[in-house]
């Protein structure tokens, strides 16, 4: 019975040791930053104006493929990647895709007047606020973000993208 | 036995000292957890004797219950101060989400408005659970502060009011328009702080200095009755361009060196991260002490 005894109180000093010990040596892995971290969570919804002036919001293309890319006039990369993502939304709007422009920081009329320089017919937003450009954690511009049907960030990229890595990014979510 | 007696309720008297008042230094010296160990060596080392001197199994059981309780208390003390991180203050950009090892999760920050007004405070997300971090919350071997600090929402157009998009290549987000004000420096013999921030889209970068109501007002040159801010425009390549010094109030608009900027001063909270003894270990080790003065109190026929 002493023996017994004993042996409950070992194991309930090393367990009220682990207890106290145990948090202090959580492991410190390394973890992604950027918009790549938010993969798997939920892609921040509000609502914004469009460069018309009508309210729009993520919640409009919930069970499409999103593919949204933050952006501004003055940026020389942005301005490179615009067509690609043009030709993208052509390419893939009947497959699921909806491919939204968000203009980070500028006024509707600097936005709408760059996309029309450009030729871009897919939605721009604005978000003059910079809100989107906090929640993604965009470390640059531009910066994308992939939306899967349900709502949550499949996939987040740093930079301008080529076409080819712009279908590689969403072709596996569209129907085929 | 009296030895015993004191030196356990010197260990819970830290315990609780060290969970009430958390973060100061001494908690970290060597010296002061060698203490705390010498303090468990005097309660547990007279143990057996006391106990044979005890006359009935309720008083061992209890005198035994309350010096472990204190013993408990005691490791979980040394814990935090030898193993437990130094004291860290978290300050993120609104919107921003702060991976936080110690803690096993992420502090999420609020979206604040323009006006500083944000809908809920900042939380902690764990494991698919939202925590709000108030005032002072208990999260096991650790105590988290939410701290308002001064931060600064700046607003720029261009001389016909088209919004421009404001970077911050070295701050903490490189897309908030939220300056946070971490870097200090001395104007006058006040301590101000400061941040900068660019926009592009003018080749312009910005140096923007916080004065406090307070600050403002001992330096009537400012003209600000309110917190106000200095902001100090250069060109990208940091020369100097003509006009670029002006203050504006909060909530006031200046036009300089071909942009408006308009700056709204408001608090935005930071969290601090003080490691202490774990709360819930504590707790345990309170039930017996409490069980164990219980114990030994009770008639011995009831």
């Amino acid at each position: 019975m002493n023996r017994q005894i004993r042996w409950l109180l070992i194991l309930a000093v090393l367990a009220i040791a682990a207890v106290i010990i145990v948090p202090f040596f959580r492991s410190d892995t390394s973890h992604a930053t950027g918009p790549s971290a938010l993969a798997g969570s939920a892609a921040p919804v509000f609502a914004l104006l469009d460069d018309r002036g009508a309210s729009v919001s993520l919640q409009q293309y919930r069970g499409h493929i999103v593919l949204m890319n933050l952006w501004a006039s003055w940026c020389p990369p942005c301005r490179a990647e615009m067509p690609d993502l043009q030709r993208l939304s052509q390419q893939y709007t009947s497959a699921g895709l909806v491919v939204v422009g968000v203009n980070e920081g500028e006024s509707p009329e600097r936005a709408r007047a760059f996309a029309q320089s450009l030729g871009i017919r897919f939605p721009i937003w604005i978000d003059d606020q910079q809100r989107y450009g906090r929640l993604y954690a965009a470390l640059g511009m531009p910066t994308t973000v992939v939306i899967g049907r349900d709502g949550n960030v499949v996939k987040g990229f740093d930079g301008a993208l080529t076409l080819t890595q712009m279908q590689d990014a969403v072709r596996p979510y569209l129907k085929t | 036995m009296i030895a015993s007696l004191t030196a356990g309720a010197a260990l819970i008297v830290c315990a609780l000292v060290e969970l009430l008042f958390p973060g100061k230094d001494l908690y970290h010296y060597g010296w002061f957890n060698v203490l705390l160990a010498a303090l468990i060596v005097v309660a547990v080392y007279p143990l057996a004797r006391t106990l044979r001197a005890l006359s009935t199994p309720r008083e061992r059981a209890g005198f035994t219950a309350g010096i472990a309780g204190a013993v408990i208390a005691g490791f979980a003390t040394i814990a935090s101060g030898l193993l437990g991180p130094d004291t860290q203050v978290l300050v993120a950009a609104p919107g921003a989400t702060e991976r936080v090892d110690a803690l096993g999760g992420s502090l999420v920050f609020p979206i604040a408005a323009a006006n500083g007004a944000s809908q809920s405070g900042v939380q902690l997300v764990r494991g698919g659970r939202a925590l709000a971090v108030t005032a002072r919350r208990y999260d096991g071997p650790f105590l988290l502060v939410a701290l308002p600090r001064p931060v600064v929402s700046v607003d720029v157009s261009d001389l016909r009011g088209g919004h421009l998009t404001i970077t911050q290549p070295t701050g903490n987000a490189f897309l908030s328009p939220v300056l946070l004000m971490q870097a200090q420096q001395v104007i006058a013999g006040m301590t101000v702080p400061y941040d900068s921030f660019a926009v592009p889209a003018e080749h312009r970068v910005v140096k923007a200095v916080l004065f406090s109501a307070e600050q403002a007002e001992r330096m009537p040159s400012l003209g600000a009755a309110t917190a106000a801010v200095l902001f100090d425009v250069e060109n990208e390549n940091e020369v100097e361009v003509k006009n670029g010094i002006a203050v504006a109030p909060d909530g006031h608009r200046v036009t300089l060196a071909g942009i408006q900027l308009l700056p709204r001063v408001f608090e935005y909270p930071a969290v601090e991260v003080i490691s202490v003894p774990d709360i819930r270990v504590v707790g345990f080790a309170l039930v017996l002490v409490i069980a164990g003065a219980i114990l030994t109190r009770l008639p011995q026929t009831v």
